[in-house]
């Protein structure tokens, strides 16, 4: 019996230790997925991997289920029957229709004539010109200002009475256009700014692109006898393709934000007037959310973060 | 088929204000079917004079002629001739076929038809007709190379450009291409402007060979008299080899001492030197290694590096009386017992020894060589 217990014993002690070596085993592991380097990094990355999973993609699942729910405003939506409702409701109506016809046309045109255009000042300023930098400079800048700033720019200059642009068309009798009012023209005066702000965009990754091309590509093709037209159509341009798609992806996505800048430009933005109850220039309440382009507030956007900026360069700066 | 003329061309590149002279005063007449080759270290110019004809740089000074016409402000397309690239500049977008068309839809009014009918031809010349429709990218480099030859030929230029059109290719594919290339110019008997920095090409390629050294045309002559009776000390070093061993020698007396030499010169010989301070040229295939000094043009040397190469060998020679590492080479049969570390007696015949004026380069005394082709290269 003694024995007994004591085979026992050491059965129990040897499988004991048994396990405590698999156990050691498996915190070192020759490779599987919880392995040591795993483990111990995970302080590190854990926190950002949850924050960007549930803040990002998470919110992203949340608001699809959203969109399947009849939840309106603030409460609790009632995820109990979830169906395509409100996208039934949505493509039901017309300016949701509208907005997105506009916005479909808006995004080929713009990128369409931004790829040309940035084309065309590429092949301009790679013929190996003088004040190439400065060029380049002057054709990019425009990309760096806020969509606001070049908003404002194009107000003024599309203003039916003193805008530059109707002042020169002017001179050729042609005019005065309401560029922003009309329906029929805001599209294409709203395309042709926004051109103006990218092309230098298109322009710098098709330099780019140039350059990548070796010389001999050019001077083949002017040995075969092509024209500098034919040479570009028909063997830069072609070789050009990686370029064009990024640009393109890039400028499709600006084309997408241009929200910002229709919103400036429209007039019917208007930030929240904290700090400015009154003001002066505009009438109150529900009659300064005019409807969209209508000619006499659309200064307001503008207006009110010009006056912030003056407010903040009034505050006392310390060691002044 | 045309003549190309090369007269007194000159270019001078502006850099940041100072000129520099890439071409100068070169002058060179071609005749029609020949098959000129430019060589010449980098940086010669010799890449230079090429796209002068092509006209991809401008002409500073001089006249270029394609047949009896003035072409220097005639753009590319209006000259009438074809360039193969070092790079190939095959358009990466396009098949074989439409690479080899695109010139001939560019350049001329051929019907589709007679474009097609072309292209096949040269394909069969080139034997790439498997690849018509292939991309360039999809091809090995000795393929591309037979694209690019077939979209020059393809073209019937009246002369045809090439800038080192060989050297991406691996060695033994480059001597294969270069006999295909040589008879494909026979063939075609087309006037050919042929540039390279490789000295075996230019050898065996060209009907002359014109040496060009910073931007200074040096010689233009057949390569066996470029060989045998180069012009000045540069020509001699470039061509051959190994090198030709130059030593720098004084004329004492009726011998000839320096760089461990003292070598005496025959009156004939003599009376060809104008100046005392000389250069003497041996080349490595001139020297023999013989058992005993038998005279003075018998020099007493150790072997210093044995280079074997099979039927013959490299030995690098050393002179009593000179620094460690100063050698000159030897080009014996494979066949000769020597190793390194031997002593030996290395022969000097005077009938094979050249002399150059130390000063200018010129050469003052070349070996004997009448200028005939048949005269066996290796001695």
């Amino acid at each position: 019996m003694r024995e007994k217990l004591a085979t026992l014993a050491r059965t129990l002690f040897r499988r004991r230790r048994a396990r405590t070596d698999g156990g050691e085993a498996t915190a070192n592991p020759s490779g599987g997925f919880l392995s040591d380097q795993f483990v111990s990094s995970l302080p590190y990355w854990l926190p950002a991997f949850l924050i960007m999973g549930l803040a990002v993609y998470g919110a992203i699942f949340w608001n699809f289920l959203l969109s399947l729910t009849d939840f309106q405003q603030f409460g609790n939506p009632d995820y109990g029957h979830l169906d395509l409702g409100m996208y039934a409701k949505a493509f039901g109506d017309q300016v949701f229709l509208g907005a997105l016809q506009n916005t479909f046309a808006l995004l080929v045109s713009f990128t369409l004539c931004c790829l040309v255009v940035g084309l065309l000042i590429a092949i301009l300023v790679d013929q190996k010109i003088r004040y190439e930098n400065t060029f380049r400079t002057i054709y990019l800048l425009p990309m760096a200002l806020s969509f606001v700033v070049t908003a404002q720019f194009w107000l003024w200059m599309y203003n039916k009475q003193n805008g530059v642009v109707n002042i020169i068309l002017g001179a050729f009798g042609l005019g005065p256009y309401e560029w922003i009012g009309n329906p029929a023209l805001v599209l294409g005066a709203v395309v042709f700014a926004l051109i103006w702000q990218f092309s230098g965009y298109a322009m710098v990754v098709y330099l780019a692109g140039l350059r990548a091309i070796p010389t001999e590509q050019f001077e083949a093709a002017r040995v075969d006898g092509a024209t500098t037209l034919r040479m570009y159509w028909r063997v830069i341009i072609p070789q050009l393709k990686g370029a064009t798609i990024s640009a393109s992806v890039v400028l499709m996505v600006f084309a997408l934000k241009a929200f910002d800048f229709l919103y400036s430009l429209s007039g019917s933005y208007y930030p929240p007037k904290v700090g400015h109850p009154r003001d002066d220039d505009g009438p109150a309440g529900v009659q300064r959310r005019p409807p969209r382009v209508r000619g006499g507030d659309r200064h307001h956007a503008v207006r009110a973060r010009a006056r912030h900026h003056r407010t903040l360069s009034r505050l006392p700066i310390p060691g002044r | 088929m045309a003549t190309l003329e090369l007269d007194s061309i000159t270019k001078h590149f502006d850099d940041d204000g100072k000129t520099i002279v890439a071409v100068d005063d070169a002058s060179i007449d071609i005749d029609d079917g020949e098959f000129l080759v430019l060589v010449g270290p980098s940086g010669c110019g010799k890449s230079t004079t090429l796209r002068m004809i092509a006209g991809l740089e401008t002409i500073t000074n001089g006249e270029l002629r394609i047949g009896d016409r003035r072409v220097n402000e005639a753009k590319p397309r209006d000259r009438d001739i074809a360039m193969v690239f070092q790079s190939y500049a095959l358009y990466p977008h396009m098949t074989v076929r439409e690479n080899m068309s695109f010139g001939l839809e560019e350049s001329t009014d051929l019907s589709n038809d007679e474009i097609a009918e072309r292209v096949e031809s040269a394909t069969d010349t080139m034997g790439i007709n498997d690849l018509l429709d292939r991309k360039p990218s999809e091809l090995s480099g000795g393929q591309q190379q037979r694209v690019a030859l077939g979209r020059a030929i393809v073209r019937e230029p009246e002369v045809f450009l090439m800038d080192e059109p060989l050297s991406n290719l691996d060695a033994k594919l480059r001597a294969q291409m270069r006999t295909e290339l040589q008879r494909l110019q026979e063939d075609l008997d087309t006037t050919t402007v042929y540039v390279t920095h490789d000295q075996t090409e230019a050898m065996t390629m060209g009907d002359r060979i014109a040496i060009l050294n910073d931007g200074v045309l040096q010689q233009v002559a057949t390569p066996l008299e470029a060989y045998h009776t180069p012009a000045n000390q540069f020509v001699a070093g470039f061509i051959g080899e190994p090198s030709m061993n130059f030593f720098d020698v004084d004329l004492e007396g009726e011998t000839v001492v320096g760089g461990g030499l003292d070598y005496p010169v025959s009156g004939d010989v003599r009376a060809t030197l104008t100046t005392d301070s000389l250069v003497l040229g041996i080349r490595p295939q001139d020297i023999e290694l013989v058992d005993a000094v038998e005279s003075g043009r018998d020099v007493a040397v150790t072997v210093d590096v044995v280079e074997p190469m099979g039927d013959e060998s490299n030995v690098y020679l050393s002179l009593p009386d000179t620094r460690e590492g100063e050698t000159f080479i030897a080009n014996v049969d494979g066949r000769t017992p020597v190793e390194a570390g031997d002593d030996v007696v290395a022969r000097i015949p005077e009938e094979a020894v050249h002399f150059f004026d130390r000063q200018t380069g010129e050469a003052l005394r070349n070996r004997e060589f009448e200028g005939d082709a048949d005269v066996d290269l290796s001695l």
